[in-house]
């Protein structure tokens, strides 16, 4: 009788502490803290930023829990990407995979289907969530409703354009940067600058210069499709058939081929850097990739001063942009080490520290208190006038656009590599093989390729 | 638990003030020995921890852990610090070569490359394969060579503008990447769009060398040591960001000397903070903040802005300090390093020689040290402390419980016994299968039942000689007067004479005192008078 007294007690002891442990998470002792091993893609300009962030966090939250962050990686995105893969994989010469890292929906799909990613649902409460934007955690929701991409910061595709350049050439010539508001508008203004900068020197002929690239031709064409109301990709295929795909096709082959879009697998702020093109489509958070200068040939220098304008549209379509940015994933381990994860993102993502990064990076808030009224105070003390610019242009298009996801499956990573490497390919062909006729000549010596290009192109990609 | 103690406390206290008075039970006699065997073994186990240095091995473990630790990297920092240096001695020998020979096939020699700024790209592409092979190979996450020159000698500062390219491998820790990250930092922009390298985003097309030690300090020794081979000659930076990047790295370079003895520029590689953090980083996990440092040292200062760290330890927030880390020894074998007032760690280090003996930068003293802060290691030797006595505590706790129990378990059959022989019937009683009881109480039934036995015989003679007594009180006075006589022990014969009767009658009254006496004989009569006459009965 007496044992079963004891017994009782200790049962009922053993099940409170039970309770309360599920209650308050894994339990971390802040004299033996624990340490978690960040990578993240804020190289650049924004790695002060975040290593300022990941200081504060430590000196503050993560002295009185007991977690430290310990940034073991910074890379680019698609680095980053490769990594990831390389390290679930487990390649040999592969790094261990780290305990957060920030990836993309296609990066943490691999990582989840090797079951290597924390469903992130267990870490927050249904109240802790609804701080978000429902879409931002949709994107991060892979395989149901497990959410292995946390939102922390969230990007679209803006216009950036080099106002030094654009100022100049607009003095001489007439053009409007409302012209820059549609693809039509781009493509006749590159036709312009063209033949502005080819007159500049007119000792030598053709050489007029390039005015337009898009950081992304996968987003490009998935992102017009959408604004002309066609699927780009269908069960997993590409669909080429419409005539509005053709029509963006032309958009881009007629001036890329013709010397007036940029053919070039790099970032566009590479070419900006040099004075090489005038305006790009990219991410917002690739506004702190903009040099304040540029550089010319002979080394000279002068500021480039940057104007952030909407994501064009096709003339008659639609208001639409892609909505992307690297969420962060949290790697299974320890109950201890996914506790102390979450509670970093959660630091890192309340709506005054997810401000103080968007406000110096470039990225757009995930919180709705965040992307509320709080933003349109914080604009103001933004210091830096391009991420001030970004920010009041991501307000707009907040309002005035649609927004979509890019499409996410097996393979769809493979699919975006070739797409753009196939229609660079054709189109750098083509451009060679222009390069001998006169200018005069040109038009008629497109006209005469373009279609079987265009054959060859599609041919290419539906081997894959 | 408590008040159980308290209790026994109070009862203690009770049977204590009770012995003064009434001697100390046997419980609390043997629950006293009990407990000064537990104190004297507790006391000894003590001694021994003491004599051994238990409490104190900690920090004596932690320090060998440290050494061990300190020796390893350091060896490992050396070794790879020295062929980082002879790799690029390699380099800088065979870029000289390769430069003074394209110049030449320019038409120019290297000297004059100041003069012909248009030859420059011509030159600095003919190396990039070079450069670009040499980074893939060595493990370093930057690979740059400076020329004395600039594209563009007419612009303003154009005396610090030189030209040169550098390559930046943004992951030199993955050993066999299909695609190494690598990107341009400094050079043509041709450069990285011919060969599908990015730019930087802190590109610039040429170094600016207003304030860089890396370039003027080996072109001096250089120009200064003529006699001096390459290997006396390279320099290595304390950690530095080069002007307009946010990264910090440590930078070899050595000059570029043509066949004539004439410095051209010099050539290099760097190690990021992020190589020498992911390169070095403590394996000891019972110390999520250790940390490693390898920084110029003179005096007893060590300034943090220049060195490099590794460890999980966020080394910014040290470092964002001006003030230097000030080195004292303490006790033992571990040092102790303070930066103002409130930051302090506890650590050790060891001299790394970065350059050979005649090196023109032979006085540049480096350490490397593995650190970790105070309070970390303070509170691992307490906790492991604190543990030792709460095991003591513990024993104490135990032992007086055990003590307590052993000794009530103990007494409880010898109590039980004792009750046991309170009890009337003992031989009814139960045993208590202590043999000396069970004994005691055999032993004691027996004496009980002998007792019994020899009062219940004497409880009978009482009841014949009053019986006895009794009937003498029926006899008539004639017969009376001859059992007086009879026991004054007068024959029949004598009380005849004496009563002048015959000895017929006598013996008729004889015959009715027998009778009414019930006894049968003289003998029987006068051993019935002797026992009245002991128990002072008189009839």
């Amino acid at each position: 009788m007496k044992n079963n007294f004891l017994a009782s007690i200790l049962l009922i002891l053993i099940m409170i502490s039970t309770l309360a442990g599920c209650g308050e998470g894994a339990k971390i002792d802040p004299s033996d803290p624990v340490t978690l091993n960040l990578w993240h893609n804020y190289g650049g300009q924004l790695k002060e930023t975040m290593d300022n962030m990941v200081d504060e966090f430590n000196e503050s939250i993560g002295t009185e829990k007991g977690i430290i962050i310990n940034v073991t990686s910074i890379s680019g995105s698609a680095t980053l990407h490769e990594k990831l893969t390389m390290a679930a994989h487990k390649d040999p010469g592969a790094p261990n995979l780290p305990d957060i890292t920030t990836a993309y929906p296609k990066t943490a799909l691999i990582l989840a289907d090797k079951g290597l990613l924390t469903d992130l649902n267990s870490q927050f409460s249904d109240q802790e969530l609804s701080a978000y934007i429902p879409d931002f955690l949709e994107e991060g929701r892979i395989n149901g409703d497990s959410l292995y991409v946390f939102p922390t910061a969230k990007s679209t595709e803006v216009l950036f354009v080099n106002t030094t350049l654009f100022n100049r050439f607009a003095r001489d010539t007439g053009a409007k940067m409302e012209d820059l508001q549609s693809f039509e508008g781009i493509v006749r203004t590159a036709s312009l600058y063209y033949e502005w900068t080819d007159q500049q020197t007119p000792d030598v002929a053709n050489d007029g210069k390039m005015f337009y690239m898009p950081d992304s031709l996968f987003n490009f064409s998935l992102i017009a499709c959408k604004q002309l109301g066609v699927k780009f990709i269908n069960d997993g295929n590409f669909c080429f058939s419409s005539p509005q795909y053709k029509r963006i096709w032309e958009c881009y082959y007629q001036s890329a081929v013709l010397g007036r879009f940029a053919v070039f697998d790099g970032y566009a702020t590479d070419l900006a850097k040099t004075g090489d093109i005038v305006c790009s489509t990219g991410s917002t958070a690739g506004v702190s990739f903009f040099s304040p200068t540029v550089t010319y040939a002979d080394n000279t220098s002068e500021p480039a001063e940057l104007a952030i304008l909407p994501y064009p549209v096709f003339e008659g379509s639609k208001k639409t942009a892609i909505q992307r940015g690297a969420g962060m994933c949290v790697i299974k381990s320890t109950p201890e080490k996914e506790y102390a994860a979450a509670v970093f993102l959660k630091w890192f993502t309340n709506p005054e520290n997810n401000l103080r990064f968007v406000s110096s990076t470039g990225y757009l808030p995930v919180t709705e208190e965040a992307f509320g009224d709080i933003m349109s105070q914080e604009i103001d003390k933004v210091s830096d006038d391009s991420i001030k610019k970004l920010l009041q242009t991501a307000r707009i298009m907040q309002q005035e656009y649609e927004f979509c996801i890019p499409p996410l499956f097996d393979g769809i990573d493979e699919m975006q590599k070739e797409y753009e490497s196939q229609l660079r390919e054709v189109t750098a062909a083509s451009r060679a093989s222009l390069n001998h006729i006169s200018e005069s000549d040109k038009n008629t010596a497109y006209k005469t390729m373009a279609p079987a290009a265009f054959d060859d192109f599609i041919n290419q990609l539906s081997k894959i | 638990m408590k008040n159980i103690f308290n209790k026994q406390g109070q009862n203690l206290i009770k049977q204590l003030n009770a012995s003064a008075t009434c001697g100390i039970s046997m419980n609390t006699r043997l629950f006293l020995l009990l407990i000064v065997l537990v104190v004297t073994i507790i006391l000894g186990v003590i001694a021994i921890l003491l004599i051994t240095g238990t409490f104190t091995a900690g920090l004596d473990e932690r320090e060998t852990l440290f050494q061990n630790e300190l020796l390893h990297t350091s060896d490992q920092i050396s070794g790879q610090y020295g062929e980082l240096s002879v790799q690029v001695i390699k380099f800088s020998e065979e870029l000289s070569g390769n430069i003074e020979q394209k110049a030449q096939d320019l038409g120019i020699s290297v000297s004059e490359l100041a003069k012909h700024p248009d030859k420059l790209e011509k030159i600095i592409s003919d190396q990039f394969d070079v450069t670009y092979l040499s980074l893939e190979r060595f493990k370093c996450s930057g690979i740059f060579f400076i020329l004395d020159a600039t594209v563009n000698p007419t612009l303003y500062n154009s005396q610090n503008s030189k030209a040169g390219l550098y390559l930046k491998n943004m992951e030199p820790n993955i050993i066999n990447s299909s695609h190494p990250n690598i990107i341009v930092l400094r050079g043509f922009p041709s450069l990285g769009r011919n060969n599908s390298l990015s730019l930087h985003t802190q590109w610039k097309m040429e170094f600016d060398v207003s304030n860089a030690s890396y370039y003027h300090l080996p072109i001096q020794a250089a120009r200064s040591n003529r006699e001096l081979p390459l290997s006396r000659l390279y320099h290595w930076t304390p950690a530095l960001s080069l002007p307009g990047t946010s990264e910090e790295t440590m930078i070899c370079s050595v000059p570029l000397i043509d066949s004539q003895g004439n410095v051209f520029g010099v050539c290099g590689l760097d190690i990021s903070s992020m190589l020498f953090k992911l390169s070095y980083k403590p394996q000891t996990g019972d110390y999520s903040r250790l940390f490693y440092i390898l920084a110029p040292h003179s005096g007893s200062a060590i300034n943090l802005r220049e060195a490099m760290v590794a460890g999980g330890y966020s080394s910014r927030i040290m470092s964002k300090s001006e003030s230097p880390l000030t080195i004292s020894q303490t006790k033992g074998a571990f040092y102790s390093y303070h930066q103002g007032e409130n930051i302090s760690f506890w650590g050790l280090h060891t001299p790394i020689h970065l350059y050979p003996e005649g090196s023109a930068f032979a006085d540049k003293q480096w350490i490397a040290a593995i650190l970790i802060p105070e309070e970390d290691i303070v509170l691992s030797i307490t906790r492991l402390n604190v543990l030792l006595i709460s095991l003591l505590l513990l024993l104490v706790v135990v032992g007086i419980i055990a003590s307590l129990l052993i000794s009530k378990r103990f007494l409880k059959p010898i109590s039980k016994g004792l009750e046991l022989i309170k009890s009337e019937d003992l031989r009814e009683a139960p045993r208590t299968r202590i043999p000396e009881i069970d004994n005691l109480i055999e032993f004691l039934a027996n004496r009980n039942e002998a007792l019994y036995e020899g009062a219940k015989q004497k409880n009978l003679s009482f009841t014949l000689l009053d019986e006895f007594a009794r009937n003498t009180e029926t006899l008539s006075p004639s017969e009376l007067s001859v059992y007086d006589l009879y026991a004054q022990g007068y024959t029949a014969k004598e009380i005849a004479e004496t009563l002048c009767l015959s000895i017929n009658t006598i013996k008729t009254h004889s015959k009715h005192i027998y009778a009414k006496l019930n006894i049968t004989s003289r003998a029987e009569l006068l051993l019935y008078v002797n026992l009245l006459e002991e128990i002072d009965k008189e009839v």
